[in-house]
């Protein structure tokens, strides 16, 4: 070979991988194994659609977009370590969160550190956004301490007084997300595990404040807890009218609806933290009517979003979905969905890449000119929370999932089904 | 007294369950010395089987358990030809076990993750979810049948181990390899059966957990710790002590977790584990398969 020719073969070497270059990375480490692995993988699914949809529409200033996921084996230190491979050695643009908040809460440091704009699909402990991180900007209503009192107001709203309960039995998981929610029902102080200051006393805690006595409660570990049986008869046992469960993921909240059907509990009202899944459903069957939910996405909800510049609503991430996978998204892909939209708005509106530009326009949005996303609208406190965002609160009514709660948000919602007539 | 009655058979109603699910582990480890770290991924492997069999076809999964075994220990013949069978003879065999086994476990939930997701999954026949009611004390069906179910099998197969030829073979071959092959014995296709039986145990014990426990291919990490306390409190390699070691476990966690709460509950599994191993390592009932 002449030396022109080797040359030549070079520059064209170096042209295409300058051409490969130019793609602007993301970096997302999810829990693709392990005990968060069901969320982790509707997370990858929502990231990659929508990465996927931005490519087809043009890219992002021109250039493709790349998303690299890794498996961090729901393990906080592998995705502190694949974050930080995502910053040094693949040398990312721009990073989406990880799942849950017990993954998020060491991630959000390592980010904050390297000054990349963290944004967080499903970390809601409040603890995670008082540790004074800039660029951190949450894609869900609002800190899971506060999911509580969206309960109680609908309690209170909607449920004629001589029907409303008036003791409940609260059990939890001991986790990271379960026990912030848990916090505020129950009027705990919200410390901060670095240095043990109070973040936040929530007492006495939305249940007190809506005259509710708890009558029994009780956490269960985090992984590899089976007696859900015994744990489900205490609950009857406590003869509570209302049962909160504060469960980390779906599969636990499968297991305990089904445990409460085979005792045969009779509460008046059962309330869940985890459940709109699709799973939930296919494994509890009837068990599941009128047991009602914390959400932040439903598939009837009107959001009005924008993606690559276009108008990019609920309904047509719905479409999207089910034409890319062949079965309907729920709220663990939607999330992540969002995420992506508010990051390639974020870049769009910056011009760039640049994290510290990206984490100003992201700050800088209003009610009038929010960032729109399949979520609804976001904009952020100083502290990366959404502004004037309502939990939505749904049911599950002859195996649909019906949005209830609140009823000023828009239209399509369904009628409160109370109370609970048996598992 | 109700609430001690009831207690008593939430523990024994679980404990029915673990006996299946560690005894395929145990004659494993009694005939080939193999701590089979893989035994709950095969376990999904079973419940996934019953899983299909139910929802496509609506087939009880009690009655896809045979089913379940026989593929299982189909594959159990085809792994352990691939992975066991060369090393079989080294110095350092069970050591290696833990290892390969080790990563035949994250191969095969790698495995079924592609292969049907990370989705988690149950079955629901209706017994599933329903209970037996004798005054305030219920005894759930679902885990009342696994129990049967599973007591059925064991003691199926101690006779087994206990009157037949191969069973025969399969004891000598537990108690001393090296003597058994003096006799005549074809080790190498004894540890084969043992291994395809041991897995065959699995599958059935997969079938069970499909209608008493929710489960997805990551769910095997939660098992083994159970699985691994149980078999060493029984003392590795014997059937009969998992089997006493299943119920007297659940039974104490159930008391545990009623009057000191669920967290402590699990923890039952993992002390009863280290207080074995420090006070009597071979524990129960030694290091042999006795089954009677």
């Amino acid at each position: 070979m002449k030396l022109s020719q080797l040359l030549a073969g070079t520059a064209a070497v170096a042209v295409l991988a300058t051409g490969a270059a130019a793609e602007i990375k993301i970096g997302a480490s999810l829990p693709l194994t392990g005990a968060f692995s069901i969320a982790g993988e509707k997370h990858r699914r929502g990231y990659e659609l929508c990465v996927d949809l931005i490519n087809e529409r043009g890219g992002l200033l021109g250039e493709q977009v790349e998303l690299i996921t890794s498996d961090n084996r729901s393990d906080p230190a592998t995705a502190i370590n694949q974050y930080e491979r995502f910053i040094n050695v693949d040398q990312v643009d721009a990073v989406f969160g990880t799942f849950s908040s017990r993954l998020t809460f060491p991630v959000a440091s390592l980010l904050a550190k390297n000054n990349f704009v963290h944004p967080v699909p499903s970390g809601g402990a409040l603890r995670i956004y008082t540790q004074g991180h800039e660029n951190l900007f949450y894609f869900q209503p609002d800190a899971a301490e506060y999911f509580g009192e969206t309960l109680t107001d609908m309690i209170q709203e909607l449920i004629p007084e001589d029907q409303r309960p008036q003791t409940a039995a609260v059990v939890a998981a001991d986790d990271f997300f379960a026990n912030a929610v848990e916090a505020g029902f129950l009027g705990t102080e919200v410390v901060d595990p670095a240095d043990g200051s109070v973040v936040e006393d929530l007492s006495p805690g939305y249940l007190a404040d809506a005259g509710i006595e708890v009558v029994y409660s009780e956490k269960w570990p985090e992984e590899g807890f089976n007696d859900w049986l015994n744990l489900a008869n205490s609950i009857k046992r406590s003869e509570a009218d209302l049962i909160i469960a504060l469960t980390a993921s779906a599969e636990e909240a499968v297991q305990l609806t089904r445990a409460l059907q085979t005792v045969r509990a009779e509460p008046m009202m059962v309330y869940y933290s985890q459940g709109t899944q699709t799973e939930f459903y296919e494994g509890t069957g009837d068990a599941s009517e009128t047991i009602t939910m914390h959400t932040s996405w439903h598939p009837a909800a009107p959001f009005e979003g924008t993606l690559a510049g276009e108008e990019f609503n609920n309904s047509d991430f719905v479409a999207a979905f089910e034409e890319a996978y062949g079965n309907a998204p729920d709220e663990d892909s939607a999330i992540p969905f969002a995420v992506c939209q508010g990051i390639e708005q974020s870049i769009r509106g910056a011009g760039s890449t640049d994290n510290a530009a990206m984490g100003e326009w992201l700050y800088g949005r209003t009610a009038d000119d929010p960032v729109r996303t399949v979520l609804g609208t976001f904009q952020w406190d100083e502290r990366g929370l959404p502004v004037d965002k309502p939990f939505l609160i749904a049911q599950w009514n002859g195996g649909e999932l019906q949005f209830v709660y609140p009823t000023d948000q828009f239209e399509g919602v369904s009628e409160l089904q109370h109370p609970k007539d048996g598992f | 007294m109700a609430e001690i009655i009831q207690i008593v058979v939430l523990g024994l109603a679980l404990g029915g369950v673990y006996a299946l699910m560690g005894s395929g582990l145990s004659l494993v480890f009694g005939v080939m010395r193999i701590v089979n770290l893989a035994h709950p991924s095969l376990i999904m492997g079973g419940a996934y089987v019953a899983y299909w069999g139910f929802r496509l076809y609506g087939i009880d999964p009690l009655i896809m358990l045979p089913v379940a075994a026989v593929i299982l220990a189909a594959t159990g013949v085809i792994l352990y030809k691939l992975f066991f069978e060369r090393e079989a003879r080294s110095a350092k065999y069970s050591e290696m076990t833990v290892l390969l086994t080790f990563a035949v476990a994250m191969i095969l939930e790698g495995g079924l993750a592609t292969a049907f997701t990370n989705t988690q999954r149950v079955t629901s026949p209706e017994y599933a979810t329903d209970a037996f009611f004798i005054g305030s004390v219920f005894i759930p069906k679902g885990q009342l049948y696994a129990g049967i179910v599973s007591l059925v099998l064991i003691g199926g197969l101690a006779l087994f181990l206990k009157f037949s030829r191969f069973g025969y073979a399969i004891r000598a071959t537990t108690q001393n390899r090296e003597a058994a092959e003096l006799l005549g014995v074809n080790v190498n296709f004894v540890g084969l059966a043992s291994f395809a039986i041991g897995v065959g145990l699995a599958g059935a014990a997969g079938t069970l957990v499909s209608f008493v426990f929710s489960f997805y291919p990551s769910k095997h990490w939660e098992w083994i710790a159970v699985l691994m306390s149980l078999v060493v409190l029984g003392g590795m390699g014997s059937i009969l002590g998992t089997v006493v070691a299943s119920f007297l476990l659940s039974v104490i966690a159930a008391f545990v977790g009623y009057y000191f709460g669920a967290t402590w509950s699990t923890l039952t599994f993992y002390i009863a584990l280290f207080v074995v191993l420090l006070v009597r390592p071979q524990g129960l009932f030694g290091e042999k398969p006795e089954l009677a």
